[in-house]
C-alpha cells in the first residue's frame, strides 16, 4: 500500500520539472581520478605490509604428489609460506566446489598449490621459485563434450552427484508453450551450432588485494575490489570459518569491473590467510600475465538453436541446447542461463521455446560473470538465426524483427511482464537513422565489401531477483551546515553511480551538488545491499534513495511548517532553501536542521529506508516477472570487409535503447560507448586462446583490445518510455550497450560476403578462410 | 629483472667500455624497448647493460644528408622519422613503417638501431630499410667501421652479423635516383587492430619511374613472412622496364607470386601460414591498384 | 635524511646517483641500475597517479613526459631520467589544486570513469598539446594547425581505456584545441 502511493507521488513529481535530473553532469568523482589523487588497491601501502605472492600450478591436469617449502621459507625477507596443509578453511565457490589452496591434484592452470608473504614483492616472487611441487602430470579434459563421454574421468570430486553424469555441474530446463504444435505450423524451421569464445574483462586495473588481520581484537580489514561487498563478507566468514561481522570490507577506488568482481576468486582469502598467519598487512597484486591467466572470463559455450517462422513471419517456437564450459570449478558464471533463456523465451513474440542448457566441468580456466551475463552470446545466436529464417521466408530482415518487435503490456510465455517497452521504437530508430535497407552500401570497389546487420537486445532493467533480497538500503543526513551525506548500499565502480544519487538528494532537496556527499564503500558502515550486478544500480539504489527522501522530508516539512507558523505544508525544496509555496516565505535549509537537532523536540535530520524491487523470484519452472522492468535496445551497424586481408571495419554503430529516462546524458552516453567497443571486440578481435588447458595469449600485445584509432562511428538514440517503477521513470543501462553489437556485426559481415559465420570472433583469418571456400565451392559448382 | 649499468656519453667512451667488458656479459640498450620485455620475461644473471642512450655524438643521434645518402645515426628514434619532412617526401615507405610502430609513446624511445639488431621477422622500421637496401654502418672497438648491406644484415631470427666487439652505427639510405620523377613508396602492415600491432605480415616498397612512367628502380621487402625480412629480389628485377600504369592484371599477379616465393611463414597463434601467403599475395597485388 | 629512510624501507641498493626535475622540482636520488621510472615514481617519491595497466609497454596507463614528450614509464630506465625533465599527473594538476585544461575537458566531456587509464590519457593529450605549441608535425597526413579527429585517435593509440571506449576522451581532446581558436 505504502508502496503504490510512493509510485503515485512520483508521477506527481515527474510533472514538475527538473532541474538537475536529466542534465549533463559530469561524475563528481572526477577531479579526483584525473588528478591522480584517487587510491585504487595498488596504491594503498599500510604500515608493515608484507607482499604476498602466489605460486599456480605448472600443470592444468596433475597429481600433486609433494610440495616442498623448506628453501622458500629459509630465503631472507619471507616471512611466511602457506600451502593447503597449513590452513583450516572451507572451499568457495556458490557450488562450494573450490579449494582455496589446492591438495592432491591439480585441475586448472590457475590452481594455487601455496602462496609466500615476504618483505618486498621481488623476494615474494623469488620464494616462489624455491618451492619444489612433484607433478604427475594427467591427461585432462578439455572439452565439454569430451567430459559427458562415460569414458572421462570426473574432474571436480567436490560436488555429489546431483546430475545424471558426473561432470556437470549445474543444470537447467525451461519451456513454454507447445513445441510440437508451434513446429508444425512452421513453414521455415533453421537449425545452427554457434560456439562462443573466451573473452576476459581486462580491466584496466588489476586484481588486488591488502588485507589486515589484527589479532588483538580478532578482527580482518580487508580493502577488496568486490563489487558485491556484503556477499563477498559472508562468502569470505565462511571461507575462513569467521563470523562475517568480524570482517570489514572496504572498497578502494575500483579500476574497472564489468562483471568480474562478483565472484570471490582464492587469492583474496589466500591474502587474509597469509595477514591471519602473520599479523601483519599483506597485499596481493597481479600481474598483467597473472591477470589473464587467474582472472574470470566471459563463459566459453556451444548453443544449438532451431527456430521456425509461419508463413506470414511470426516466430513459432525455439529450440536450444546449451553445453557450456565450465572449467573446473563453478563461479557465478554457471548460472547465466537465468539471463540466456531469457532472450530466447521473450526478446520478440514466442509461442513455444523450450530451453535446456548445462555447465560441464573440464580442465579449463572456469567462466565468472561479464556484463551482460550469457546474454551477448544468446543474442548473438537468435539475431544470426533471425536473419537465416527472413532468408528462407523472402522477407526483409527489418521487417520480421518488427512484426515480432515486443510490445508494450506483453505478458511472455516466461511471465516477464513489459509495463513499458520501446522495443519497437528502438527498431524503428535504427532503420530510419541508418537507412536500412534504402541506402545502398555501395562498395567502395571490388576489394572493399560493405553490409549493414541488425539486432535488438532485452535485459533485466531493474534488477534482478536471483538472491533473496534484490533490495538495496539508505541512510540519508543532513548535517546543521546544510551539507548532505547519503550512505548508500550501493557501490560504485567507475559507472557513475554515485553522481546519480548526488543528483537525485539535489533535485528532491534542492541543495548544491558540491554539498553532498556519497558514503559507499565500507561494510561497517553502509547498510544492506546485494551488489553491482544486473544493471541494477540507479534503479533500486536510486529507489532506495527516493524513499530515504521522502521520510526525510517529512521531517523537515514538520519543522518548517512550525518556524514559518504555516499550517500549509506544501514546500519546494531549492537552492537550499525551504520555500512556502503558499506564501512565498522561505528558511535556510541548515537553519531548519539547526533548529531540529538543537531545539525541542531534539530530532536528528536523518532518515534511512529500504527498497525492494517489486520483483518476484521465479519458481521452479523459471517463470515469473524476475525485474522491476525491462531495458530494450537495437543496433544497425555498417561494416566494411577487406576481401584481401579479412580486416572487417566498423564504419556506423546506430544505437537505440530504451532507458525509460536519461538521468544523465553524459554518464549514459559513456555507458552505451564503452559498452559497444567491447561488444566489437567480441565481435572480431577479443579471445583468449587456449590449448590443453593454457592460455596462449597472456598479455595486451596477443589479446586484442580494442585502441581509439579502431573505434567506429557512435549514433546513439535514447528513447524514453518512462518506467513507474524507476527512479524517474528511468531503467537500468550499464549492461545492454554491448549485447546485441556482436550479433549486428555478425549479421553485417553476413550480409557484405553473402557468407555464414557462426563462431566469434570474426577474425580476419577466418574472413578470408570463409571467403577461399566459397570461392572454392562457386569454382567446384561452375564446373 | 637485475643487471649493472655502464652509461658512456661518448663514442670514444664506448668503444672503451665495449673492449672493457669483452670477456663478460653484455647488451646493448638503446631505447631498450625490446631489451627492458626481454629482461623482463628471461631474467639473465651478472649482465651489464651498456646504455646507448646517454652517447650524445649527433653521429649516433643524429641525421645527415649527402650528396649520395641519407645516414642515421643508429639512435635515430622512429618519432623523428617520423616527424621529418625530408624523410617523408622521399622515403614515404619509412616514414609508414616507423608510423605504424607500436604507439606515439614507444616511438618517442624506440630506435632504428634497435628495431634492426633486435632483428625481428616482424620488425617494420628494419623492413622499409631492406625494400631501400639501405647499408649499416659498423662500429668496431678499433674504432674502424665496416659496411654492410642491410639485405646481408640479419643471419636469422634475433641473429645479425655484429660480432661482440661491434656495435651498430648508423645505417644510410640512398638518394632516390636522378632520373626518378615518381615513385610509388609505401608499407603495408596487416594486423587486427588498426594499432599497436605487431605485423602479421607487412610489406615495403618502393618503386621509382622515370618521366616516361618507366619503372627504374624498384625495393620490395617481406616482413613476418620468413624467418627474416627478406628483399624480394626476383619481384623486383620483374618490374624494371614495365610502364607503372600499365601493369596488367596478369603481371600484378605474376608480381605477387614472386615475392611469395620468398616467403616461408610459420604457423603461430596470431596468424596461419595459409594466411599469411594468402594476405601476402593480396596485398603485393593491392601495390598497383 | 628523509631519502635515507626511503631507501631503507624500500630496500632499494645504493648504486646510481641521479638528479633531474620532478615537476618542477630538482630532485635527486640513488637507485638501482634495473629501476624503471615507473616504480621510481610510484615507490621512491610516492606518487601514485602514475599507473601501472601491464609494465610492457602495451596500454599506456604509466604514460609522463620526459622533456615533454609522453613516454611509457615502465619501459624507460630511471637511470636515463638523469638530467631530464619529468612531468606526471601530480605535475599536470596546478600547484593550487586547480585542473589543468586538459583534466577539466575530460571531466567536462566525461571521460572519466574507472579512471585507471585516465592519469596516462591525460598526460598523452598534454604531449599532443605540447606538439602542436612547437608546431611540430605530429603523425597524419596534412600539416594543419589543430589535429583532426582521426590524428587524435591515432595519437592516443598507446593508450587503452576499458571504460568509455576513447569516444568522449577523444572529444576531450578535440575541445581543448578547438578553443584555443
Ligand atoms: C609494446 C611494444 C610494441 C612494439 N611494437 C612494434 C612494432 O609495431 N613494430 C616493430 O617493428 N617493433 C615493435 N616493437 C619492438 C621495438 O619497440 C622496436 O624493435 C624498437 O625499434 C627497438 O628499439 P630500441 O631502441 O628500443 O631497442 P633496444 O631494446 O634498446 O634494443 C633492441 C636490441 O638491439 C640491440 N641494440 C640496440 N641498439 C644497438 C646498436 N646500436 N648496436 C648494436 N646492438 C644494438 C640491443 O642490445 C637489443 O638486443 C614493440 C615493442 C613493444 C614493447
Ligand atoms: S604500464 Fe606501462 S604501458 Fe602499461
Ligand atoms: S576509464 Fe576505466 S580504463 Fe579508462
Amino acid at each position: 500500500m505504502q508502496q503504490k502511493n510512493y509510485s503515485q507521488k512520483k508521477i506527481n513529481r515527474m510533472k514538475k520539472e527538473l532541474k538537475v535530473i536529466g542534465k549533463p553532469i559530469p561524475k563528481q568523482d572526477a577531479n579526483i581520478r584525473v588528478t591522480g589523487k584517487a587510491i585504487y588497491g595498488h596504491d594503498i601501502v599500510l604500515p608493515g605490509m608484507l607482499y604476498g605472492a602466489i605460486l599456480r600450478t605448472e600443470h592444468p591436469s596433475a597429481i600433486i604428489e609433494s610440495i616442498d617449502v623448506s628453501e622458500a621459507k629459509k630465503f631472507p625477507g619471507v616471512i611466511c609460506v602457506i600451502t593447503a596443509d597449513d590452513v583450516d578453511v572451507n572451499n568457495i565457490g556458490y557450488k562450494r566446489d573450490h579449494p582455496i589452496l589446492k591438495k592432491g591434484e591439480a585441475n586448472c592452470t590457475r590452481d594455487e598449490i601455496a602462496a609466500v608473504a615476504a618483505e618486498t614483492k621481488e623476494i615474494a616472487l623469488q620464494a616462489l621459485k624455491l618451492i619444489k611441487v612433484k607433478y604427475k602430470i594427467r591427461k585432462g579434459v578439455y572439452d565439454a563434450f569430451d567430459a559427458l563421454k562415460e569414458s572421462a574421468p570426473q574432474i571436480n570430486k567436490f560436488i555429489s552427484g546431483k546430475f545424471e553424469n558426473k561432470n556437470i555441474a549445474e543444470k537447467f530446463h525451461y519451456e513454454h508453450g507447445n513445441l510440437e504444435e508451434e513446429k508444425k505450423k512452421s513453414q521455415h524451421i533453421v537449425t545452427r551450432r554457434f560456439t562462443l569464445p573466451r573473452m576476459t574483462h581486462a580491466c584496466m586495473a588489476t586484481s588486488n588485494i591488502t588485507a589486515s588481520y589484527n589479532n588483538v581484537d580478532r578482527k580482518l580489514l580487508l580493502y577488496s575490489s568486490t563489487q558485491v561487498p556484503f556477499l563477498y563478507q559472508r562468502d569470505m566468514a565462511h571461507a575462513l570459518k569467521m563470523n562475517p561481522s568480524d570482517i570489514r570490507v572496504i572498497q578502494p577506488v575500483i579500476g574497472g569491473g564489468f562483471g568480474s568482481k562478483l565472484d570471490m576468486h582464492p587469492f583474496e582469502p589466500i591474502c587474509a590467510l597469509l595477514s591471519i598467519k602473520t599479523g601483519k598487512p599483506v597485499q596481493i597484486i597481479y600481474s598483467r600475465e597473472e591477470e589473464f591467466i587467474a582472472s574470470p572470463i566471459r563463459q566459453p559455450m556451444v548453443i544449438d538453436l532451431t527456430a521456425g517462422v509461419d508463413k506470414h513471419g511470426n516466430f513459432t517456437f525455439r529450440e536450444i541446447n546449451i553445453v557450456k564450459d565450465n572449467g573446473a570449478y563453478t563461479s557465478w558464471g554457471a548460472t547465466t542461463p537465468f539471463v540466456i533463456m531469457q532472450a530466447f523465451s521473450s526478446l520478440y513474440k514466442l509461442k513455444a521455446c523450450r530451453f535446456n542448457a548445462m555447465a560441464v566441468y573440464t580442465n579449463n580456466v572456469f567462466a565468472g560473470s561479464f556484463r551482460g551475463y550469457g546474454n551477448p552470446q544468446a543474442t548473438f545466436a537468435l539475431e544470426r538465426v533471425i536473419d537465416l529464417l527472413a532468408d528462407e521466408l523472402g522477407m526483409d530482415k527489418a521487417e520480421i524483427r518488427l512484426l515480432n518487435a515486443n510490445e508494450k503490456g506483453e505478458v511472455t510465455g516466461q511471465g516477464l511482464l513489459y509495463d513499458t517497452c520501446g522495443h519497437k521504437e528502438c527498431l524503428e530508430t535504427v532503420i530510419s537513422k541508418s537507412h536500412y535497407g534504402k541506402k545502398s552500401l555501395a562498395n567502395k570497389d571490388s576489394r572493399h565489401k560493405r553490409g549493414i546487420g541488425l539486432a535488438s537486445m532485452l535485459h533485466v532493467g531493474g534488477g534482478a531477483k536471483i538472491y533473496r533480497s534484490d533490495g538495496c538500503g539508505t541512510t540519508l543526513k543532513i548535517d546543521p551546515y546544510g551539507y548532505c551525506t547519503i550512505i548508500t548500499g550501493s557501490n560504485e565502480i567507475g559507472q557513475g553511480s554515485e553522481t546519480v544519487l548526488a543528483m537525485i538528494a539535489s533535485e528532491e532537496l534542492g541543495i548544491d551538488l558540491k554539498k553532498i556527499k556519497v558514503i559507499n564503500t565500507d561494510t561497517d558502515v553502509k547498510p544492506w545491499d546485494v551488489g553491482v550486478h544486473a544493471s541494477r544500480t540507479s534503479f533500486v539504489a536510486g529507489n532506495s534513495l527516493l524513499g530515504a527522501i521522502k521520510i526525510l522530508k517529512e521531517k523537515l516539512n514538520r519543522k518548517t511548517a512550525e518556524l514559518l507558523k504555516t499550517s500549509h505544508p506544501d514546500f519546494e525544496y531549492s537552492e537550499n532553501k525551504i520555500i512556502s509555496l503558499k506564501s512565498n516565505e522561505s528558511i535556510a535549509l541548515d537553519k531548519v536542521v539547526r533548529e531540529m537537532h538543537f531545539s525541542q523536540p531534539n530530532e536528528l535530520a536523518i532518515a534511512s529506508y529500504f527498497y525492494e524491487p517489486s520483483s518476484k523470484f521465479q519458481d521452479k519452472d523459471f517463470k515469473g516477472n524476475v525485474s522491476g522492468t525491462y531495458a530494450f535496445a537495437s543496433q544497425a551497424i555498417t561494416v566494411e570487409v577487406d576481401t584481401y586481408t579479412g580486416n572487417v571495419k566498423v564504419l556506423d554503430v546506430y544505437v537505440a535503447q530504451d532507458v525509460g529516462k536519461v538521468l544523465n546524458p553524459l554518464l549514459l552516453g559513456g555507458q552505451i560507448e564503452g559498452g559497444i567497443l567491447q561488444g566489437v571486440g567480441y565481435a572480431l578481435t577479443e579471445e583468449l586462446l587456449m590449448h590443453e588447458g593454457r592460455i596462449l595469449n597472456p598479455n595486451f600485445h596477443n589479446y586484442k583490445m580494442l585502441t581509439a584509432s579502431d573505434t567506429p562511428e557512435i549514433h546513439f538514440y535514447p528513447i524514453e518510455t518512462n518506467d513507474k517503477e524507476g527512479p524517474y521513470g528511468a531503467k537500468g543501462v550499464g549492461e545492454a550497450p554491448l549485447i546485441p553489437t556482436a550479433a549486428a556485426i555478425a549479421n553485417a559481415v553476413c550480409n557484405a560476403l553473402d557468407l555464414e559465420f557462426l563462431e566469434l570472433p570474426i577474425t580476419p583469418e577466418k574472413v578470408l578462410f570463409a571467403i577461399a571456400e566459397k570461392k572454392r565451392t562457386d569454382k567446384m559448382h561452375s564446373l | 629483472m637485475n643487471f649493472e649499468i655502464i652509461n658512456p656519453s661518448s663514442t670514444e667512451e664506448l668503444l672503451g667500455t665495449i673492449k672493457s667488458l669483452q670477456k663478460e656479459k653484455f647488451r646493448f640498450g638503446a631505447g631498450c624497448t625490446d631489451l627492458l620485455m626481454e629482461l623482463k620475461k628471461n631474467p639473465e644473471e651478472n649482465l651489464t647493460v651498456i646504455n646507448l642512450s646517454q652517447v650524445k655524438d649527433a653521429s649516433f643521434t643524429g641525421i645527415k644528408k649527402t650528396t649520395n645518402q641519407f645516414r642515421l645515426g643508429a639512435l635515430f628514434t622512429a618519432h623523428k622519422i617520423v616527424i621529418n619532412e625530408e624523410l617523408k617526401i622521399n622515403f614515404p615507405v619509412l616514414h609508414q613503417s616507423a608510423l605504424t610502430l607500436a604507439s606515439t609513446q614507444i616511438r618517442q624511445v624506440a630506435t632504428v638501431g634497435g628495431n634492426l639488431c633486435t632483428a625481428s621477422p616482424s620488425g617494420d622500421i628494419a623492413c622499409a630499410l631492406v625494400a631501400l637496401e639501405a647499408q649499416c654502418e659498423i662500429l668496431g672497438t678499433t674504432g674502424k667501421t665496416r659496411t654492410v648491406p642491410v639485405t646481408d644484415f640479419f643471419m636469422g631470427p634475433r641473429k645479425t652479423v655484429l660480432k661482440s666487439n661491434e656495435v651498430l652505427y648508423s645505417i644510410s639510405v640512398p638518394v632516390n635516383n636522378k632520373l626518378s620523377k615518381n615513385i610509388l613508396s609505401g608499407f603495408i602492415k596487416v594486423g587486427t587492430r588498426r594499432s599497436m600491432e605487431c605485423s602479421v605480415v607487412s610489406i615495403a616498397y618502393h618503386i621509382q619511374t622515370d618521366e616516361h612512367g618507366n619503372i627504374i628502380n624498384a625495393g620490395v621487402a617481406i616482413g613476418a613472412s620468413a624467418p627474416t625480412i627478406r628483399f624480394a629480389k626476383e619481384a623486383c628485377e620483374f618490374l624494371i622496364g614495365k610502364k607503372l600504369k600499365h601493369i596488367s592484371h596478369k603481371e600484378k599477379e605474376k608480381f605477387a607470386e614472386k615475392v611469395l616465393s620468398y616467403a616461408a611463414p610459420i604457423t603461430d597463434i596470431r596468424a596461419t601460414a595459409w594466411y599469411r601467403k594468402e594476405v601476402l599475395f593480396n596485398i603485393s597485388k593491392s601495390i598497383f591498384e | 635524511m628523509k631519502e635515507q629512510l626511503k631507501n631503507n624501507k624500500t630496500k632499494m641498493e645504493v648504486l646510481h646517483e641521479i638528479s633531474f626535475t620532478l615537476n618542477e622540482k630538482k630532485v635527486s636520488c640513488k637507485i638501482k641500475a634495473s629501476t624503471v621510472l615507473l616504480d621510481l615514481i610510484r615507490d621512491f617519491f610516492e606518487l601514485k597517479g602514475t599507473k601501472p595497466g601491464c609494465n610492457e609497454g602495451e596500454c599506456g596507463a604509466c604514460t609522463v613526459l620526459v622533456n615533454g614528450a609522453p613516454v611509457n614509464s615502465c619501459l624507460f630506465l630511471a637511470v636515463n631520467a638523469n638530467g631530464k625533465n619529468i612531468t606526471t599527473i601530480e605535475g599536470l594538476t596546478n600547484s593550487d589544486g586547480s585542473l589543468h585544461p586538459v583534466q577539466e575537458s575530460l571531466v567536462q566531456h566525461g571521460a572519466v570513469q574507472c579512471g585507471f587509464c585516465t592519469s596516462g590519457m591525460a598526460m598523452s593529450i598534454k604531449a599532443l598539446m605540447n606538439q602542436y605549441e612547437n608546431s611540430q608535425h605530429v603523425p597524419g597526413e596534412i600539416r594543419s594547425e589543430f589535429p583532426t579527429r582521426d590524428e587524435i585517435k591515432k595519437y592516443l593509440e598507446g593508450n587503452l581505456c576499458r571504460c568509455t571506449g576513447y569516444v568522449k576522451i577523444v572529444d576531450a581532446a578535440e575541445k581543448l584545441f578547438a578553443k584555443e581558436d
